[in-house]
């Protein structure tokens, strides 16, 4: 015979999840339904599995990033052969039929530019005004360089087109390792682009490096890099004016 | 015909992928409480999903699949940063440390007592608590995902409630000591 003192709160987890047998289920309901203590206990499991489900049943889906995020700064994955395949094919025809229509009219040649306005685009920025900020919050080289290869394509792309285009480039969290001078893997690289387009900035977030000294690490920055007191207060900010924001 | 449905074929799995990626970041969100994380986690598992999507010999196991590609994305994020520690101790890690705007703007008072207790949780417990509360797994499905036997399953679940009731008692707001006081006067 069940009761109260006999049921684990193991059992009682099970019971409250469904995971009991018909038999097991049927003999705690007949427990509960003779002892208060039991039917406390079980009512205060319930109620804890409950405050969990609405405490994240709020919709979170508005903080993730936009899937075309996805879709233009990764390289997208195929699943296998065959769709490689076709895929091959289709870009070939694609490649052939659109070299024939543009050639001579533009020089769209450089596959790095061709996938840069791929994304551009396809993040309606080519279409809008030329203030890109570009947010960089982890540490993982390869983000780093795509980060760097993506802006300096930009750059690149509207200089060829005589288009006017600000950028900066804003780290914070992991990121900041890009403009830290003692850890960048970019020194030299971030150096030579910061001489040849003098409308490119880098910005460090003040928090994250208020974060760093308080772990006892000394943040020595990148010559002419600029200070932000908050990377969401200027990421904020020059959304507000108008600023198309890209994240890495 | 064939070349379409090649593509279609495509597409479909990118659809379930999208379908199912708002409870895969809910999860991923409710272990870091960290949104640009859970998005990186979320991120990762697609991507890698993608990429060994001919892994995948069931479609019907597409949840239970994707949830233990994020339980290896939060695995590997731990490794880089906490080498040699064992992750079932570890308390909430957050990786970019700083006041969002998501924090900023408040939740209700319920909503964040919650969140901060379940932060609380050592991050075995916390895996295997809303595995089972916010996607209502079976225990035996938890167990695949997170590579454990279900007899820990079991046990972290069970610690992990007792600790979470005393968490949120701890964490409620303490009544005014001046609503005892009041007395009816007529």
């Amino acid at each position: 015979m069940m009761n109260n003192k006999n049921i684990s709160d193991e059992l009682l987890n099970s019971f409250i999840d469904n995971e009991l047998a018909l038999d097991e289920t049927s003999e705690i309901f007949n427990a509960i339904g003779k002892d208060d203590a039991l039917k406390e206990r079980v009512c205060e499991l319930r109620g804890l599995k409950e405050i969990v489900q609405h405490a994240y049943r709020q919709p979170l889906a508005h903080r993730m990033s936009p899937i075309k995020k996805l879709r233009t700064w990764r390289i997208p994955h195929i699943r296998n052969m065959p769709r490689l395949a076709t895929c091959m094919l289709m870009l070939l025809l694609g490649w052939g039929s659109g070299w024939i229509m543009f050639a001579g009219s533009q020089s769209m040649g450089d596959p790095k530019l061709m996938r840069l306005f791929e994304a551009t685009q396809s993040n309606g920025i080519l279409e809008k005004s030329g203030n890109i900020i570009v947010h960089v919050s982890n540490s993982n080289p390869v983000r780093l360089k795509t980060a760097l290869d993506e802006t300096e394509n930009l750059l690149k792309s509207y200089k060829r087109s005589n288009r006017q285009v600000n950028v900066e480039i804003i780290a914070n969290g992991g990121g900041l390792d890009l403009l830290r001078a003692d850890v960048s893997p970019f020194r030299k690289r971030i150096a030579l682009m910061k001489t040849k387009y003098p409308n490119l900035d880098f910005l460090a977030c003040q928090q994250t490096i208020n974060k760093l000294q308080k772990q006892g690490i000394i943040v020595k920055l990148l010559p002419h890099t600029g200070v932000a007191s908050s990377a969401v207060e200027e990421i904020n900010k020059r959304l507000h004016q108008g600023w198309d924001y890209v994240r890495v | 015909m064939k070349i379409l449905s090649l593509f279609c074929g495509a597409d479909t799995f990118q659809e379930q992928l999208e379908q199912i990626r708002p409870k895969l970041y809910r999860v991923a969100f409710s272990w870091s409480h960290n949104a640009a994380l859970a998005d990186d986690l979320v991120q990762e598992t697609l991507i890698k999903a993608l990429k060994n999507a001919g892994q995948l010999r069931d479609p019907a196991l597409l949840n239970g699949w994707l949830f233990s590609i994020l339980a290896n994305c939060w695995r590997d994020h731990f490794r880089q940063h906490r080498e040699m520690e064992d992750i079932d101790e570890l308390e909430d890690y957050r990786c970019v440390n700083e006041t969002t705007p998501e924090d900023e703007h408040a939740q209700s008072q319920l909503v964040s007592r919650v969140w901060d207790a379940v932060a609380k949780l050592p991050v075995g417990q916390r895996q295997v608590l809303t595995l089972v509360d916010l996607e209502e797994f079976p225990y035996i499905e938890v167990a695949a995902i997170l590579a454990i036997p279900i007899g820990t399953v079991m046990s972290r679940l069970c610690r992990a409630r007792q600790a979470l009731k005393t968490l949120l008692k701890e964490l409620a707001p303490q009544q005014s000591a001046q609503v005892g006081q009041i007395r009816r006067v007529i």
